[in-house]
Formats: structure tokens, sequence, C-alpha cells
């Protein structure tokens, strides 16, 4: 039986779990922008996604390997963890055009089950593909042996809480993506295309936008996305083939509460889904977490189905 | 093809996928004995993870077991094949049943090597009994496989392991003892292996007057942030009985990270030197590094000519004794039948008589008179070096 917090409100507990949630929602919240990006546009569920975000890490791994492992990189630390990000990015950018041709764009005017039977099935595809080719064993970027420990022991204290660098790292290399992201949808052409494609996809084709290239370029930036949550997951915990499902359902449920389709709720469901593990985990018991996560989904699936910034479906009659 | 074609291969279909289900029917169904001449090859099967998560087990335990069977057969005057059941842990327990009825399938498969997890045992002991197959695990630890009253395996079960009624012990008094503890948080991930090791360890530690935290997770965790945050400051040791060794790496780090001073303290399902090697860490295991051991030098030195790039491990020898055990008893049952082992049993009752002077993992070796385990074995207490190599300390 779990021993329970006791009363009492611990300054240092809520902050490290604080940080906790605030590096592991940011994780989710890369992996639930390539889920709205991609309904927003096209209104489909791409279950592939999570596995996406598997490919992304080995990716990640096998690069940081070329690099000389985290023993005794040939390149500097800073620079090793760009490399692997960006490999990884633009891996599963490719994957994601790939994904995108093969398995979705022949179904987009069939009914609307068979894109998502699709899904499930690149879903598989990639999981046992990778494990086949890979292995079912765990990788692990063994972070900790970079630069003698320090990105675990070396950072910056909030009281008598630390927040080391690696947590630093994944933090604002989340943030800086979702920003990025956030311009690009927002100050670019082809980001005010993919928003007009979004509102109505006959309309804007009717006004010349080209309607293939916007979907494409919403699964490249989904991708890549859950190529580097890859990467960010897997240098704190070791990744393998399989763990793309319960990341995909876990990205998939953030894309959720903050509404499926919105880009700023993304990033909010994302940070929520992790503050609610994380304090779940501390205050209640950590069996208790992945059930209350699929709790919250259900409950907003029948309370608040358009999620926390999505708008409610009205259709006339 | 006309109507009447497709209705003739429709029945041929049936009936050949009738046959196949019969063929690989349920765990009642027992091959007819046949007699194996001994002086023909006769066939061992290894029953282990050699792929997924445990695959660093199996592959290890397979390179053991191929040179056994080169150097004993040989001794023992026998032609053996080695068989391999692929049983990853990821795809359940229930896999090692599945393995195991290829093997009982097969009349000259006179004993099984595994299988190698404790949950692959309780799967498949009930088949491999009813066949009469020996089945002799070099690393199924579970205490429950042969003690309590319901035991999970059958008298046709043996391991050259001692069980985690003493593994757990063992930890508990280790900690006590030698590493003056007072606070333990223990942790299970709600499966069979960490619980019961778990119990077994917070059991004497209570009675030793140790203040224990309990805490469990989901074998599915990777991520231990949430868990590190409730292990309390003052806690001395993490007992951490998980099976996947990298995960104990990343809890000590995540302690590390999280400024707590315990130590992790693996069970033998952690043992693994590429893997979990955060200096100062502690690990339990069954077998004690034999390369200190004298008289295996030369078996050690014939397995590393074998195989120049693998890493001696623990896992290893005693698949090499289980081997041993096993082509000793074919051997017996052999002479006893007068050059043919007319029934599969009488390799299992030649299994429990097994008595060696040496055995690889240093000393006699021989089954305890109460139970298929061996006689006064115990568990090797590890602590892991700067240089990443385990120190034997207890």
């Amino acid at each position: 039986m779990d021993t329970l917090v006791p009363l009492g409100f611990d300054v240092d507990q809520f902050t490290q779990l604080t940080l906790n949630g605030l590096t592991l929602g940011s994780v989710y919240a890369l992996i639930a922008l390539g889920y709205s990006l991609v309904y927003g546009i096209l209104k489909l569920l791409n279950f592939a996604h999570g596995d996406v975000f598997m490919v992304g890490s080995f990716i990640g791994f096998g690069v940081l390997q070329l690099l000389g492992g985290s023993a005794d990189p040939v390149v500097p630390t800073w620079l090793l963890l760009v490399l692997i990000t960006l490999a990884a990015m633009a891996g599963c950018a490719v994957l994601g055009v790939a994904i995108e041709r093969f398995a979705y764009r022949p179904l987009r005017d069939a009914p609307r089950i068979a894109p998502l039977i699709s899904a499930l099935g690149v879903s598989f595809f990639l999981a046992y593909s990778m494990q086949l080719l890979f292995g079912a064993e765990q990788r692990d970027y063994d972070a900790f042996s970079l630069s003698n420990g320090a990105l675990f022991l070396e950072g910056f204290n909030i009281g008598n809480v630390r927040v080391p660098l690696l947590r630093i790292v994944i933090i604002v290399s989340a943030f800086a993506l979702m920003a990025v992201l956030w311009m690009l949808v927002t100050q670019t052409r082809t980001g005010k295309a993919m928003q007009a494609t979004s509102y109505d996809r006959e309309a804007a084709a009717m006004m010349g936008i080209d309607i293939d290239r916007v979907i494409v370029f919403a699964f490249v930036l989904g991708s890549a996305l859950a190529g580097a949550a890859g990467v960010l997951f897997a240098l704190r915990a070791p990744t393998f083939a399989s763990i793309g499902f319960l990341a995909g359902l876990k990205g998939f449920t953030a894309a959720v509460i903050g509404g499926i389709g919105s880009v700023p709720g993304a990033m909010a469901g994302g940070l929520i889904l992790g503050f609610a593990e994380a304090y779940t985990q501390g205050y209640i018991s950590t069996k208790w977490s992945d059930l209350l996560v699929f709790v919250i989904l259900i409950l907003f699936m029948l309370f608040r189905p358009q999620g926390l910034f999505g708008k409610a479906d009205i259709r006339k009659v | 093809m006309k109507g009447r074609g497709w209705l003739v291969l429709a029945i041929a279909a049936l009936a050949a996928a009738s046959l196949a289900a019969t063929a690989g029917a349920g765990s009642s169904t027992v091959t007819r004995s046949q007699a194996v001449n001994c002086k023909g090859t006769v066939k061992l099967a290894i029953v282990t993870p050699l792929t997924g998560g445990g695959g660093f087990i199996g592959q290890e335990q397979l390179t053991w077991a191929k040179f056994g069977v080169k150097n004993l057969a040989k001794k023992y005057g026998l032609k053996v094949q080695l068989l391999q059941g692929d049983t990853p842990v990821e795809k359940g327990p229930g896999e090692g049943l599945v393995v195991a009825q290829k093997f009982i399938a097969d009349a000259r498969v006179l004993a099984v090597i595994g299988p190698a997890t404790s949950g692959g045992v309780a799967s498949a002991s009930s088949a491999l009994h009813a066949a009469g197959i020996a089945h002799i695990s070099p690393s199924a630890t579970r205490t429950s496989l042969t003690q309590g009253s319901k035991k999970e395996a059958t008298s046709s079960f043996f391991r050259v392991v001692p069980g985690d009624y003493i593994q757990g012990p063992t930890d508990a008094n280790y900690m006590v003892d030698k590493l003056k503890v007072k606070k333990v948080v223990l942790i299970d991930f709600q499966e069979p292996y960490s619980v019961g090791l778990a119990d077994a360890a917070e059991g004497v530690l209570k009675k030793k007057g140790v203040t224990t935290v309990r805490q469990s997770t989901s074998v599915n965790t990777t991520d231990f942030s949430s868990l590190v945050t409730r292990v309390p400051s003052d806690a001395d040791i993490v007992f951490f009985p998980s099976q996947q060794p990298a995960d104990a790496q990343t809890f000590g780090q995540q302690l590390l990270e999280q400024g707590k001073k315990a130590k992790v303290f693996g069970g033998d399902g952690t043992n693994s030197p590429a893997q979990f090697k955060l200096t100062g860490s502690y690990v339990s295991n069954f077998a004690p590094d034999i390369s200190g051991i004298a008289s295996s030098k030369a078996l050690v030195d014939g397995w590393k000519k074998d195989n120049p790039s693998a890493q001696l491990g623990s896992f290893g020898p005693p698949t090499y004794l289980a081997v041993e055990v096993a082509l000793n008893a074919i051997k017996k049952a052999c002479d006893a039948g007068k050059g043919t082992i007319k029934n599969r049993k009488d390799v299992v009752k030649n299994v429990k008589k097994i008595s060696l002077k040496t055995s690889i993992l240093g000393g006699p070796f021989r089954f305890s008179t109460k139970s298929n385990d061996p006689l006064n074995a115990k568990f090797y207490i590890f602590q892991i070096q700067s240089n990443g190599t385990y120190k034997l300390v207890g």
C-alpha cells in the first residue's frame, strides 16, 4: 500500500512536482500539436503519430551513437543535442510526408472510417517494424555520461529544489519549438493557408490554395515536432519500440483537453496533462496516474468535447 | 474451377486445419513416448528470451548453453543437438507454453533448459510434466514455483539457482547488517516477481526495526520523476526489484538529479553491467562472479575463446550448470536403460539424483531432498564501482 503524503503542505515537494509536470507536459504538448495540426485540416486522427514520436527517439539514439555516444562524443554536448534533435525532426518530417502520401491521401475522399483504420495500421506497422529491425530492448541515451553528469547535477535552485540543466534544456526547447510553430502558423503565408484550409477546405481550394501542399506542410510540422519530442523524452528515460502507443494516447488526450484542432489548445492541454500526472503521482499514487489521464479524457468527451479552446460544433438543421 | 472443385478444396482445407489444431492442442495433450536410442542424436532445448527487453539474459544463457553442450556432450559420450525457443518478455508468460509445445511434440527432446523466466515456468510446467520432460531453469527464482501450498511448478521442474525466498531476506539482512540502514523505500511494479521480492525483503526489514516505505508503479513506467519525489530525503536505500536494468539506471540518475541521498539496490533482474552502472548502487544475484573461482578458470577461458566479444555475466554460468545436470541425467538414464531411454520420465527421475563434486559456481552441487531447489544455495551482493564493474561485497 502506498504511503500517502502527510497533511501539511510541503513547498519543496510542490515545486519539484510542478517542475516534473512542466517537463512532462512540454513533451506532451509537442506530441499534441501534431494531432491538432492534422485534425484541424483533415479532420483525421493520426493514430500513427505516437509511433512517429517513437521513431524520432530512435533516430536520435542512432545519430548519438554515430557521433561517438554519450561517453565520448566527437562534438561538444550542446552541439550534440542540437544535431540529434534536428536529425530526429528531419527524419520524422520525411516519415510524416510518406505516411500522408501512401496511407492517407488515397483515402481522402473515402468514408472517415477508412483513413482511421489506415492510421491504426500504420501505427502497428511502425511499431512492429522498429521492433523487428532493432529489437524490443530499451535504448538509453545515457545522458548522464554527457559532460560528466553536468546535465543532471548542474543547474540552479528554487528554494531547496534543484532545477537541473537537462530539465531547462527540455522545457526551453519545447517552448521554443512551440513559439516557432505559432509564428509559422500565424505569420507566414503557408500558415495562413493552413488556417484557411482548416476553416473550409473547399473554399480554400477555390481561393487558389494548394490543398495538397498545405496538408503535406501540416504533416511535416506535426511529425517534426513529434521527432523533437521523442529526443527530449529519451534524454531522461529509455525508449523502446512499443513506447509510441501510450505516448500517442497521452498526446491525443492532451489535444482533446485543449481542443482538438486548436494549436494553443494543444499546448495548454499538454501542460495540463503533465501537471495532472505529476500531482497525482506525487500526492495520491503512482499507480493511478495513467488511470487519471483516461478518466480526464472521458470526462472531457462527455461534458466538453470541444475542449478548453475549441469551438462547439454547431450544425444547421 | 467448377463448384465441386471448390467444395473439395474447402473440405481438404478444413481437414488440414483440424489436423493442425489437434497437433497443437492444449497442455493436456501428451505425445506418445518413443524410445530414444542413446547412440543417435538426442536433443536439448533452451527456452529463454532471446529478443526483446530480456534478450540480454537469453543471449548470454545461449552462449553458455552452446558451450556446455560442446564441452559436456563429449564428456558424457552423447551426441547432442541444442534447440532454441525464444520467449520475449513482452509477449507475456504464456509464450513459455507456446514454445514448450514445440519441444513436447519432438520425441527426441529429452530435457529443457529453462524456461528462463518464472512466469514462463508457471505457464509451461504442467505441459512439460505431462510430457515427462525435465525442465531445469538457470534463472527462474520466484518463490511460489517450488514453495508454499500451491506450487506453480510441477515435480519435473528443477532450478540450479536459489529462489527469491532466499534473495529477499539476503538483501534485507545485508542492508541491516552491513549498510546499517534506518529507512528503506521498497518499490514494486505490480507483477509477481517484484511484488514477491519486495514483500520478502520488507518482512525482514520490519522485523529488524527498519522503517519501510512501500511504493508501487506500473511496469510500463520509464520516467520515475514523481516517484523519486516521493522518496523521503532521509531514506538510505531504495529497493528496486525491476527486471529492466535500464530502468534501475534511470531511477538512480533521477535520484541524483533530485538530490536524494538514497542508493539503489536492485535484484537479480537488474544485473547488467552494460545497462545498470550507477556508481555506489547495489545488485544481488544468484551466482558469484565466476572469474574469481579458481576451479572454473579453465571453463571461463574456454567460453571466452568461443565468445571473444561477449562479456562475462551472471546469467550464463548457471546455464552451464543446468546443461551439465541435464546431460548427466540423460547419461544416467541411458546407462540404466542399457543404451535406450524408454521414457522421457526416466531423465526426470535421474535429475533429482544428480550430485556434482564441483560445479562451475564453486563447490559441490545437488538438489535439496525437500524440494527441487539447490541445496544450501545463496545469493550474492555486488556493489557497482566507478569503472562500472560489479564488486562482490556480500
